[in-house]
């Protein structure tokens, strides 16, 4: 009787302990993969400025509150109606018609976050899906994806863009995120797809399998897991792309023009003729695209060097495409 | 599967996409609101004008008659006359599309020349401090936002310093001017071209510099290198010799494809410079309704990135005997 | 390996290259140098498409086609009346036969033969026989054309007509030599007018100060002085022509930004782009680059789709008016470089400007012009849940406007050009939108590419509102006629907004027929008043036209409505270096 028990008690304890060690292992490799990753200088620094651009788009709710002259878009100050240099009214100056530049600023980081996050998202589901539709679901189906993706790869991704919102007029900010992820999905797709292909070989997938899993349980139950963090590896450059899209289409003069973006701000000070005269207007903007996409690659790299150095062999033209 | 039956295998996957973009391209256009003659806004343009007008240029016939002559036009390589400047629109993409290669071109070669030659000594001293504040460097220069610094450039060096031209490819003065000989005009022509070389040198190195950065330290880890070293070869040798060849495929790649994005991003850069390229001339092109001139220097684009595509696959086949397709 | 030794050839190319590249570099910088005081170089902000004078319709192309081809009668810079220019005096009318008489001067066309009454008689009926777009309505109630003699020519109209003054004898004469044999291939085709507009003209014939000598695609053109302009030393409008500068370099910035420097590092001498009052400060401290501010005749306005309610009610069109401040958009938008607009005629246009107009929000703060609005539209039915103005006489955030029918308004759009093309005007439909909210009206400013946007109001009058504007109107008012009378209102034509109104479209026909100007101004400044009165239209603002000319080489710019870029500039300024 006691011995039963006790065994049983063994038993019980075993489990717990090996629930405990898991989990703790997990938090080991989570800590062990973090270390690495802020150990890593490049790391750091991206990440650093990550948290720097964040505070910006939260801070961008305020100046609206301190007074209505601040709004972003509507807001002029009643004094000013020319550019004018920073003072300690306008931190960064004014621009043309009076409206505060570091406010339009801060909201371009959210507006930053907003389009690059969400266009990444959306691609990464979309690549993710397909990829592991094509790996899992073998010859025909695989073969017709990867065909489709491979054709929206060789599209100039910019130039069909920018003719869409040439010819229909300009686009919410939503369809330019929309049309951003629509094709930055292919290159996703194919790493997902092969590491989907390696492991459907693997015996765990087969052993669901005979355990009479279904095909759309051992996707998203099985396979999805193992890819999510090369999927999650490939949203911060997907994050870059779409914030250099954007910014490129907007300073181009077909971005939305209800909304203040970086790409859009560049584009008052080319279009108004402020160019070469107003540098605190022209440079922050810049130096704000230029940075934020720069952390965002940073992350991506970092996050590369821990996830696995064997995938570090990012499709580079993909980024060049951009 | 060998080289001959990929390549055939790749033309019939290009041809089909190029029907398909074509296609697509066509029913955009036709999709899309405003035509180019009611963009005319001049109040002495009546709307008989423009009904004339529509009729002679066969913009009122069925849309499937357009469309079987479009694609008869193609394949007789007639794209037919542009709409604004009165001209058969393939002279003037024949003008345009040298321009842009030759551009793009010798900044790619030496920006992946240079990426290479950097990224092949900064993987020798991996975690170094060297290594990285030059992956950082490279890094910055790779995220900057090519429009922006590109008017910085110009302002920096062409207009503050002076060493450059503003803009354009030519200068008008010394083009005609009869003394000029053919070498006056090709020392012009550079002249007006180092500024965008120079910026998308800057910009395109760092991500050479990267990828070789990254191959090599790959090729590294290969036996043959310990095996080179356990030879008693200098590291010189082994990196030059035996790393650095070997670590080239990706960036042999990357060379391709971003020859054949170049177009893409062209654009941009184009606009910025007044680079008389075919990137400015399709903007152009599109933002004024000239379909015919528009719709052609789409379909050249996606010409040259398709088969910009087709070489490199074949280019991987041949260089690396592992890839199989 | 074999890729490496690929590149290994490709370092020693390399070295050589760039070594080569730097040595072109200093041999250029040097031939930088030289320096031609005789050639004027002209800055344009895009190149010209094409200089077939019947198909070209961007505005580069015009200004150069402007130096080559001439018109019978131009505009004097100062009255801005008729002033003879190919022809020898002021045109004869015969009223008997509705006709006018044209003698023409002593010119001659860039080859050395003679302008004679044939050329204008060829010009006219080719413009007819082939219906040549925006030429043939100027010229269609000409019933016949002949050459008297050499020199003579007489228009017969088939009705008097006012335009043909001051409209349609200001366009070009084209050489016959060149042109008919073009006209006779072309008739042969299948599309005879697109073959005629295609057609490639090398080398244009011209009896304009300049001659092209060298179109280069894409970088220049070229032209030089041409030895027969009929102008060279004698006067005309009190003003001596030139031209002086030997050859018209015209180089193609294509940004404003790169232009403007361009200026200031004297590469140009002028650049021939209205630019944005964002430069004028930079230029103006500069002591090389000087600032021209002219007026100009343009009109940039808000329109309503009169053919759907609300906007149907004068009314409300009337309270719209009343809340856009327009010295608001002046000072702010276009930085006080443009003047307010009461009517569809610029103030500038004396002659034709009518001054007494209701002046709707004119000098009212922003309280007061909701109140104004408030009042105006409550008095006509229009309600709200929470009206824009409370009973202590407050302004506050209204609800949404109820209709007279005590329907809510539906959401509406302000359809404007894409920023790129305009940012004033895209800016402007933001800021109206805002202001329209203020009195709970549901407006959304919607920017679209130009094409989609014409075709949508033009040709398919499937719109709420909308901004737009023309930058170069005629200085004759006729196209009050064009935007307002009710047979303009179809696809296509002119009248976009579908206004009509009897008494307005009996003004109209009476000012077409109206022979004597003094007659013809009292009806169109009544014309305005209707319109002013009913609003189909809110004219916004008429920006200036801002230019600037490097003062270094070249003296002696001709300033008149629209700018210095004109004829009179163009045949008159003088080189500051060599004394003529």
């Amino acid at each position: 009787m006691t011995i039963t028990s006790n065994r049983h008690a063994a038993y019980s304890m075993e489990n717990v302990i090996d629930k405990k060690t898991r989990r703790s292992y997990k938090r080991q490799r989570f800590s062990a993969g973090w270390s690495l990753f802020y150990k890593n200088m490049v790391g750091k620094i991206g990440l650093y400025l990550l948290i720097l651009f964040g505070a910006m788009a939260l801070a961008s709710y305020i100046p609206p509150l301190v007074d209505p002259m601040y709004h972003p878009m509507t807001g002029v100050d009643p004094l000013i109606s020319y550019a004018s240099p920073p003072s300690w009214r306008h931190w960064l100056g004014t621009d043309n018609i009076g409206r505060d530049i570091f406010s339009q600023l801060l909201t371009g980081a959210r507006v930053a976050f907003l389009v690059g996050v969400s266009a990444a998202f959306i691609s990464i589901v979309l690549g993710t899906l397909i990829g592991m539709i094509a790996g899992y679901g073998g010859r025909i189906a695989d073969s017709l994806l990867m065909r489709f993706a491979d054709m929206i790869m060789v599209m100039p991704s910019l130039l069909v863009i920018l003719l869409l919102s040439v010819l229909f007029g300009q686009l919410s900010i939503w369809i330019i995120v929309i049309l951003i992820a629509l094709f930055r999905w292919p290159a996703v797709a194919r790493v997902i797809r092969s590491q989907t292909l390696t492991l459907k070989k693997r015996p765990f997938v087969d052993m669901a399998r005979v355990a009479g899993a279904s095909h759309i349980r051992i996707i998203f139950r099985h396979i999805l897991p193992n890819v999510l963090p090369m999927a999650l590896l490939y949203m911060t450059f997907r994050v870059t792309s779409a914030i250099i899209v954007e910014a490129a289409l907007a300073f181009l003069g077909f971005g939305d023009p209800n909304t203040v973006s970086w790409g859009m701000m560049l584009q008052w000070v080319w279009k108004t003729g402020h160019m070469f005269q107003a540098p605190y207007w022209l440079l922050p903007p810049g130096i704000c695209i230029s940075l934020i996409t720069l952390s965002f690659y940073m992350m991506g790299r970092a996050m590369e060097e821990v996830l696995d150095p064997r995938l570090r062999k990012i499709q580079k033209a993909d980024y060049a495409a951009s | 599967m060998n080289l001959k039956s990929l390549l055939l295998r790749r033309s019939i996957e290009i041809l089909v996409v190029f029907g398909i973009i074509m296609t697509g391209l066509f029913l955009l256009f036709h999709a899309a609101p405003g035509d180019p003659i009611s963009m005319m806004v001049d109040l002495t343009m009546t709307p008989e004008d423009v009904e004339r007008m529509v009729a002679q240029l066969g913009l009122d016939q069925p849309i499937w008659i357009q469309y079987l002559y479009y694609i008869k036009n193609f394949f007789t390589g007639n794209f037919g006359t542009s709409f604004h400047y009165g001209r058969p629109v393939i002279e003037i993409i024949s003008e345009r599309l040298p321009n842009t290669i030759l551009l793009f071109t010798t900044a790619t070669i030496l920006a992946a020349m240079a990426g290479v030659w950097l990224g092949k000594i900064i993987a020798w001293y991996k975690g170094k401090a060297i290594d990285t504040w030059t992956t950082i460097f490279a890094l910055v220069c790779n995220t900057l936002f090519l429009p922006w610094i590109s008017l910085l450039f110009i302002w920096f060096f062409a207009y503050w310093v002076g060493w450059f031209p503003l803009s354009g490819m030519m200068t008008p003065e010394i083009w005609v001017n009869p003394e000029a000989g053919f070498f006056a005009k090709a020392v012009d022509v550079l002249h007006h071209m180092l500024l965008p070389l120079l910026t998308l040198f800057i910009v395109n190195t760092g991500s050479y510099l990267l990828i070789m950065r990254s191959s090599m330290l790959e090729t590294i880890k290969e036996d043959y290198i310990l095996t080179a070293r356990a030879k008693g070869l200098s590291e010189k040798q082994v990196r030059n010799r035996h790393a650095a060849p070997n670590a080239l495929l990706p960036v042999v790649t990357s060379v391709g494809l971003s020859l054949a994005f170049s177009v893409n991003g062209g654009a941009l850069t184009e606009t910025v410079f007044s680079w008389p390229g075919i990137g400015r001339e399709l903007i152009f092109a599109v933002s004024n309704s000239d379909y015919p001139l528009a719709m052609a220097s789409f379909l050249f684009i996606a010409l040259v990135v398709l088969v910009a595509n087709l070489i490199v696959d074949i280019l991987y086949a041949y260089l690396d005997p592992r890839i199989s397709y | 390996m074999k890729v490496f030794f690929l590149f290994s050839d490709f370092y020693r190319k390399t070295i050589a290259a760039s070594f080569l590249l730097a040595l072109c570099f200093v041999l250029a910088s040097c031939s930088n140098g030289e320096k031609d005081g005789a050639i004027l170089r002209i800055g344009m902000i895009e190149e010209p498409r094409t200089l077939n004078i019947w198909l070209a319709s961007d505005a580069n192309s015009r200004k150069v086609i402007s130096l080559i081809y001439q018109p019978l009668y131009t505009y004097d810079p100062d009255t801005l009346d008729l002033a003879p220019w190919l022809a020898q005096s002021m045109p004869e009318y015969d009223p008997e036969t509705i006709s006018y008489t044209v003698q023409l001067r002593p010119a001659k066309w860039s080859d050395g033969t003679e302008v004679t009454a044939h050329d204008v008689v060829f010009t006219v009926d080719l413009i007819k026989d082939f219906q040549v777009p925006r030429y043939y309505s100027q010229w269609q109630f000409v019933k016949k054309t002949v050459a008297i003699d050499e020199k003579t020519v007489r228009f017969y109209l088939a009705e008097p007509r006012a335009i043909f003054l001051t409209r349609t004898l200001v366009n070009y004469i084209v050489p016959k030599s060149q042109w008919a044999p073009i006209a006779e291939k072309a008739k042969t085709m299948a599309n005879p007018l697109i073959a005629l507009m295609n057609a490639r003209v090398e080398k244009p014939l011209g009896s304009g100060p300049y001659v092209l000598a060298q179109w280069r695609e894409g970088a220049f053109l070229h032209l030089v002085k041409n030895d027969h302009f009929f102008g060279s030393g004698i006067e005309i409008s009190n003003r001596k022509l030139g031209p002086h500068a030997d050859a018209i370099l015209f180089k193609i910035y294509g940004t404003a930004d790169v232009g403007v420097l361009a200026l200031k590092k004297d590469t140009i001498d002028f650049f021939w782009w209205s630019i944005q009052p964002g430069y004028i400060e930079d230029l103006e401290k500069d002591e090389n680059t000087k600032v021209y501010l002219s007026d100009r005749s343009a009109l940039y306005y808000m329109g309503f789709n009169v053919r759907k309610p609300p906007f149907s009610d004068p009314a409300f069109r009337r309270a719209a008016n009343t809340v856009i401040d327009k010295n608001f958009i002046i000072e702010r938008v276009l930085q006080g470089y443009a003047a307010r607009m009461d009517s569809i005629v610029p103030s500038e246009n004396l002659f034709w400007y009518e001054e007494h107009l209701p002046r709707y929000g004119q000098g009212l703060s922003r309280d007061d012009r909701i109140k104004k609005a408030h009042r105006l539209l409550s008095e006509n039915g229009y309600t709200w849940e929470t009206a824009p103005v409370n009973r202590s006489g407050e302004v506050v955030t209204p609800s949404r406007i109820l209709l007279p029918d005590g329907r809510p308004m539906d959401d509406f759009t302000i359809l404007t050009p894409p920023a790129d093309y305009d940012p004033a005007r895209a800016t402007c439909g933001v800021i109206i939108q805002e202001w329209l909210k203020d009195l709970g009206i549901p407006a959304s400013a919607r920017p679209m590419s130009f094409g989609a946007l014409l075709q949508r109001i033009k040709d398919r009058h499937d719109f709420d509102t909308f901004i737009l504007g023309y930058g170069q109107l005629a200085l004759d008012p006729d196209y009050l006629r064009s935007f307002f009378h009710s047979a303009n209102n179809r696809p296509g034509g002119w009248n976009m907004s579908g206004y009509s109104n009897p008494e307005f479209d009996r003004l109209a026909d009476e000012s077409v027929q109206a022979m004597d100007p003094r007659i013809r101004q009292e009806l169109i400044r009544k014309m305005q008043q209707v319109v002013m009165e009913d609003v189909p239209y809110i004219p916004l603002y008429n920006p200036a036209a801002i230019e600037a000319v490097g003062e270094k080489r070249f003296t002696g710019w001709e300033q008149m409505i629209d700018g210095i870029g004109n004829i009179w500039s163009i045949c008159r300024v003088k080189s500051t270096e060599a004394d003529m």
